[in-house]
């Protein structure tokens, strides 16, 4: 029995907002399933419906067996969710939500407490049990909203962005018991728009864009697809389009990045001192040169035309004002 | 960008543009965010309606100032308490952009620092004019005249312009020092208190001791009979005054406390 | 754990979070719990005076007007319970719940019941200063009638502050929340008996269920307490948390929708 399985799944908000338009998707028991895409993809709000947080407006899914609209209580018993926001209450301490979240689950008292305890220390977060939320750092609140997710020890978890805003070191630790809890048979849906931890944690990813699947696979079968590597070339003088019209010789100009004029290369390595040495006969001064084998961003080109690091870049920069 | 051929404003124009610019800011915020405005305008609004019809056989008592209604004696206690919860809700709404960081980024900018302060004080007189206009035309109305004619509705509306801008200073002192909202909404109980120990409500000679002798010497009541009486009678030359000057003292309070508050601030950074 | 046990302890878990409002929020309590104190000091103060017009049965405005103060402390809970929803609903604290295998009326009641019982705070309080100012004691019957009232009247807040808040998702509604409970206590015989109230707080006061249990919670400070001035407040306070507790379930359930 798959542990999610979602078939044509949509939701439309008012003013004709079409969130999700269609999705469906299959994850087997035991999996990560990672869901790639940029903001206001649709990830969440499908996240949501997994969830019971939201009513689908059209298509069926069931979580562990059980329907998301029809058996909602029997799915919230089955699950773990760590929200993209943390749904954390910063004037209790942290010992006192995972008891709060043992206890909404049916767990006996005694056990509650067993479990909390040992959730903290797995979490790292032992010393600071008895602080209050509210001082607590992102990484932090990250990792008990994380443990939180597992008191009742469900089947599948939920995971909408866990990394995001954090720093290295704590997006790390994070991967480290995602890993871990997998390796311990949990089920994992993770949404992320962070290319490195899809790579890194799914065992397959689906890139869903404007609300639609645009493909599915593992990652290394995605990659595969996409196969050729490309070159990034920065001018240190001359325009791109210069550069673009002598590299068009040597392979598909893929759309620019960072101001970098990208082309593919048929034969990969071979071709690099035949496209330096046409951009020296054309005059154009080269300040950098990088082969870069396909990654899930370029398998992102492929399927929407744009980068998704490139989006990431801009929207940090619109959010940072 | 075309800097060049740019004229620059004089300091004294540039600075009077960026406090009508903040004063707008916090006109909008206040009628975009319902919980800014009820207590402005919906809940002295609500009184008003109940204890017309709940304490309006009052006017019956001996020694009740002849009025031509309850209503007609109220009005000028409704715009004070609208005046007196707006300076609330001006600190409530400066600590929220302090919390927020936002006041960092007009720190940040190239004005000159007590702008930012008279920008919020600004907004609050412009909505102590609409809390003026608003009454005023609940009066007109509802049938209760404003004796004194246009002259007194247009004393009432500079008088209660003038006042909330004063009572802004205070709600402004407090949020620079405080840096918090909870603490300047925490203050909402106190402004009740100076409400009911005034004449806004009641006159004070028939009023309940002790609460009869404190609303003798409570400053709010000097505003509140110098709103009243061109509503109710007649002009007094002293009564204005005496609102006139109350108003100067406290404005005189808010200006100098939020003057050290904002330069506490600057200096230590919270 | 058995259902019902299940329940019960994850309402004593939500009650126990309830508490941390007061208690782990300096000053966050205080205007809550003192606001009714002061308008029932102020409303003595301003309007002591009206006990001289003829048609008050007491002599004492102090006494007379201590039921409207208790209930507006009960109402001021109750929204505040609203908001505070609200808050959790915006801040995302309530998907937590919402994600959970509770029964969704388990997790209503945590908040109802934590109003009802904050409510005693500003109650207390308020009794406290009404004695000493010379209020008349009303009798453990008067007393425990006038608990009960103000205890139900917080719980009916509690669900109509609820329901605005799943209703909407939003903090902005927290004026609705209290100026519905600031009208519906106050449109009564709250500042005057009905004979002296005037124009169109006459009308609604004849027809606003609230006056009964105002003029019920009344007894004992003024008169003597009746099971038959008794029993219909209770009714009518029993009514509109079944009406509004359902309305406010209704909007849990479709919080997904």
């Amino acid at each position: 029995m798959a542990a999610i399985q979602v078939e044509g799944l949509e939701r439309t908000f008012a003013g004709d907002i079409r969130a999700v338009r269609g999705v469906s998707l299959e994850v087997a028991e035991g999996e990560i399933y990672g869901f790639l895409g940029p903001n206001g993809a649709g990830k969440t709000t499908t996240v949501r419906m997994l969830t019971t947080l939201l009513l689908p407006t059209g298509g069926r899914a069931t979580v562990a067996g059980h329907d998301v609209e029809r058996e909602a209580p029997a799915v919230r018993r089955a699950i773990g969710v760590a929200l993209q926001e943390s749904a954390l209450d910063p004037l209790m301490t942290g010992r006192e939500l995972i008891r709060l979240q043992a206890t909404l689950h049916g767990l006996p008292r005694a056990e509650g407490q067993r479990r909390a305890d040992a959730l903290l220390e797995r979490v790292d977060l032992s010393d600071a049990a008895d602080r209050r939320v509210g001082t607590y750092s992102g990484g932090m609140q990250r990792r008990l909203d994380l443990a939180a997710a597992l008191v009742h020890g469900p089947k599948v978890l939920f995971l909408d962005e866990p990394t995001t805003g954090l720093d290295p070191v704590s997006r790390k630790a994070i991967w480290e018991e995602v890993t871990k809890l997998n390796s311990e048979g949990t089920t994992v849906f993770l949404t992320t728009q962070y290319l490195e931890e899809a790579d890194r944690l799914a065992n397959r990813v689906s890139i869903i864009d404007s609300g639609e699947i645009v493909v599915e696979g593992t990652p290394e079968q995605l990659k595969g697809d996409i196969g050729k590597p490309h070159l990034e070339v920065a001018l240190a003088d001359g325009t791109p389009d210069q550069a673009e019209r002598v590299c068009e010789a040597f392979g598909k100009p893929l759309p620019s990045k960072d101001g970098k004029v990208l082309i593919e290369l048929e034969r990969g390595a071979a071709q690099v001192a035949e496209v330096v040495r046409a951009l020296d006969d054309a005059g154009l001064l080269v300040e950098s040169l990088e082969l870069v084998e396909p990654s899930l961003d370029d398998v992102f080109v492929a399927k929407t035309g744009y980068h998704l690091e490139a989006e990431e870049a801009e929207g940090k920069q619109d959010a940072g004002g | 960008m075309g800097e060049e051929g740019t004229k620059r404003l004089g300091p004294v124009a540039a600075n009077l543009r960026v406090v009508a610019a903040l004063g707008l800011r916090s006109v909008k915020q206040t009628f975009r965010r319902p919980q800014l405005m009820a207590p402005i305008i919906v809940f002295p609004t609500l009184l008003l309606a109940i204890q017309t019809g709940g304490a309006g056989s009052a006017v019956d008592l001996p020694g009740f100032p002849a009025v031509d209604s309850f209503l007609q004696f109220m009005i000028a206690g409704a715009m004070a308490q609208s005046v007196m919860l707006a300076g609330n809700s001006g600190g409530i709404a400066l600590a929220v952009d302090i919390e927020m960081g936002f006041t960092d980024r007009l720190f940040a900018a190239p004005i000159s620092r007590f702008t930012i302060v008279l920008g919020r004080l600004a907004g609050t007189a412009a909505l102590g004019t609409f809390a003026a206009v608003w009454f005023l035309v609940i009066a007109f109305i509802f049938g209760a005249p404003i004796e004194t004619g246009v002259a007194g509705a247009l004393w009432a509306i500079v008088l209660v312009t003038l006042t909330a801008t004063a009572v802004g200073g205070i709600g402004a002192a407090i949020a620079l020092r405080s840096g918090s909202a909870s603490v300047v909404q925490g203050l909402f109980p106190l402004v009740l208190v100076l409400l009911f120990l005034s004449s806004a409500f009641f006159p004070q000679e028939l009023m309940v001791e002790p609460a009869k002798t404190i609303a003798k010497y409570n400053p709010l009541s000097l505003i509140v009979d110098g709103l009243r009486d061109p509503i109710i009678s007649e002009f007094s030359a002293s009564e204005a005054a005496a609102a006139l000057l109350s108003v100067a003292g406290i404005g005189l309070l808010g200006l100098v406390l939020s003057a050290a508050a904002l330069r506490r601030r600057l200096r230590t950074g919270g | 754990m058995g259902g019902w046990r299940e329940n019960l302890a994850t309402i004593r878990a939500l009650l126990a979070r309830a508490k941390n409002e007061i208690l782990r929020v300096p000053g966050a309590a205080i205007p809550g719990v003192l606001a009714p104190t002061i308008f029932y000091l102020g409303l003595n103060g301003v309007f002591g005076n009206l006990i001289e017009l003829r048609g008050f049965d007491t002599d004492s405005y102090t006494s007379y007007i201590i039921p409207v103060s208790l209930l507006q402390g009960a109402g001021f809970t109750g929204a505040a319970t609203g908001v505070n929803m609200a808050r959790d609903i915006e801040q995302g604290w309530f998907d937590r719940l919402a994600v959970s295998p509770s029964p969704r009326w388990v997790l209503l009641a945590g908040s109802v019941i934590s109003a009802s019982l904050r409510s005693l705070i500003p109650a207390t309080v308020l009794l406290c200063v009404a004695m000493a100012i010379g209020a008349d004691f009303p009798g453990p019957a008067g007393l425990a009638v006038a608990i009960v009232l103000v205890m139900g009247m917080a719980a009916f807040a509690a669900c109509w502050g609820s329901m605005l808040a799943l209703h909407y998702r939003s903090q902005a509604v927290a004026p609705l929340m209290q100026a519905g409970m600031f009208l519906i206590i106050l449109t009564t015989t709250a500042y005057a008996p009905l004979d002296l109230l005037q124009g169109w707080l006459h009308t609604v006061a004849e027809i606003n269920p609230i006056t009964q249990v105002i003029d019920a919670a009344r007894q004992g400070f003024v008169g003597e307490v009746t099971w038959s001035e008794t029993w219909p407040a209770l009714l009518i306070v029993a009514g509109l948390i079944s009406l509004l507790g359902s309305l406010a379930l209704r909007e849990l359930r479709r919080l997904a929708a």
